[in-house]
């Protein structure tokens, strides 16, 4: 049976008031305001017609009243360009559940959720919204728009994801690699926003980090939120008992006791952390950590502060 | 309160003036210029001391705005010694005005 995203939800998790709670001042609409002239917001002065030019913007109130030939011109608000970019390897899929939701959630459908919230909101904020899907290649890269119809194209590929979850199996990461591509295939200086659980090969931690960098370099502004279920992958919180251990990836099995390995495991996750942590400050990219046991609190308010320092 | 500037009177309240001089180009048809209008006259009550702040309608003062080549409206022109030194087109928020006033000062 196909799975719907759950609308409800994602209009409450973008509401207002959940925007209040989280103490942000100002309104959403007109945080920024573009000191370019278009032909779309706001009436900001009368020009003289000159004669030659097209007539669509002739003040044609004014020439009846006045005889008068001005032109309307109006001011723009300017759209944000934003990214979403979703990690969709088989790593994501975890924890392995049957029926993972909104509630209940793994991290592919914690950071589905989080990116359909922070979608509808760049919707309603009028910025543009872009999406792509990885997992060892990029399986999706659209347009950044921001009309309606590009947004339910984008909710309806979503969707789609949280369709597949059992179909995923095996299916590797290469974050560096796609990362690279994708960030050749933005043109325009976007706020990229990355969903990853950032398991890659940690042999090659400076491939991962330079492809991060890329992005950087395009002189983008990007957010990272680090996609986590603290409590199995980092506290490694199981039953003190044998356990059989499945790479999601490579099908690789280890059997561990978790007791016994605990404490050295939590370490070397610290240790990664910290690094990701610390590339992350020097490049100046957003690093925010998502637990997925912890709700979707943290996820709109990184967005909005970044948004509201690049205008 | 901004004055009222003419083609009359603008050399001699304007251009003669030896404080800064911002001067709002407006038109009674002119929506923008209704938003523009009362912010004008704010900085004029608060700069009352240190600028002059004038309003000229364009429709009943031709030359002057000729002269100034004002082809959009609202403008709002910034006068140093009689120069002009810096100019504002479209409705703008009052800190943008207040801003470049200050800076001539």
């Amino acid at each position: 049976m196909a799975r719907n995203l759950d609308h409800s939800r994602i209009q409450q998790m973008s509401s207002f008031e959940m925007l209040a709670n989280q103490v942000v001042e100002g309104t959403i609409t007109g945080l920024h305001k573009s000191p370019f002239h278009g032909f779309s917001v706001e009436f900001a002065e009368h020009r003289q017609y000159n004669s030659g030019e097209s007539t669509r913007h002739i003040d044609w109130k004014l020439f009846g009243r006045t005889d008068k030939m001005f032109v309307k011109r109006f001011e723009e608000e300017t759209n944000l360009r934003c990214r979403l970019i979703l990690d969709c390897s088989s790593s994501m899929y975890f924890p392995k559940m049957n029926e993972p939701s909104f509630d209940n959630p793994n991290k592919i459908v914690f950071s589905i959720y989080a990116a359909a919230a922070l979608m509808s909101l760049m919707k309603k904020q009028r910025d543009a919204t872009g999406l792509s899907l990885f997992t060892d290649k990029i399986n999706l890269h659209s347009h950044a728009k921001s009309n309606s119809v590009h947004i339910k194209y984008l909710f309806g590929e979503l969707e789609k994801i949280l369709d597949q979850k059992l179909l995923n199996e095996d299916q590797k990461t290469d974050i560096p690699n796609s990362l690279h591509q994708i960030a050749e295939m933005i043109h325009k200086r976007s706020l990229v926003i990355i969903f990853s659980d950032m398991f890659d090969d940690y042999d090659r931690a400076d491939k991962l980090f330079q492809s991060l960098q890329h992005f950087r370099h395009y002189n983008h502004e990007v957010i990272l939120f680090h996609v986590v279920d603290k409590k199995l992958e980092e506290d490694l919180h199981l039953e003190d008992r044998p356990y059989k251990l499945v790479d999601m990836e490579s099908g690789e099995q280890l059997r561990i006791n978790p007791s016994e390995i605990r404490e050295r495991y939590a370490e070397m996750s610290a240790k990664i952390q910290h690094d990701l942590e610390m590339k992350c400050g020097r490049y100046n990219i957003d690093y925010v950590r998502a637990d997925i046991n912890k709700g979707f609190d943290g996820i709109i308010l990184p967005y909005l502060l970044k948004r509201k320092k690049l205008h | 309160m901004a004055l009222e500037l003419t083609d009359a009177n603008f050399e001699e309240l304007a251009l003669k003036s030896d404080k800064p001089v911002i001067v709002d180009f407006w038109a009674v048809w002119c929506g923008p210029c209704r938003i523009v209008g009362p912010v004008v006259e704010e900085i004029g009550e608060e700069f009352a001391e240190k600028a002059v702040v004038g309003k000229l309608d364009v429709d009943h003062n031709p030359e002057i705005a000729r002269k100034y080549g004002i082809r959009n409206i609202p403008t709002i022109l910034f006068f140093k010694d009689g120069e002009v030194v810096d100019k504002q087109v479209g409705s703008v928020p009052k800190q943008v005005l207040v801003n470049k006033l200050e800076s001539l000062m």
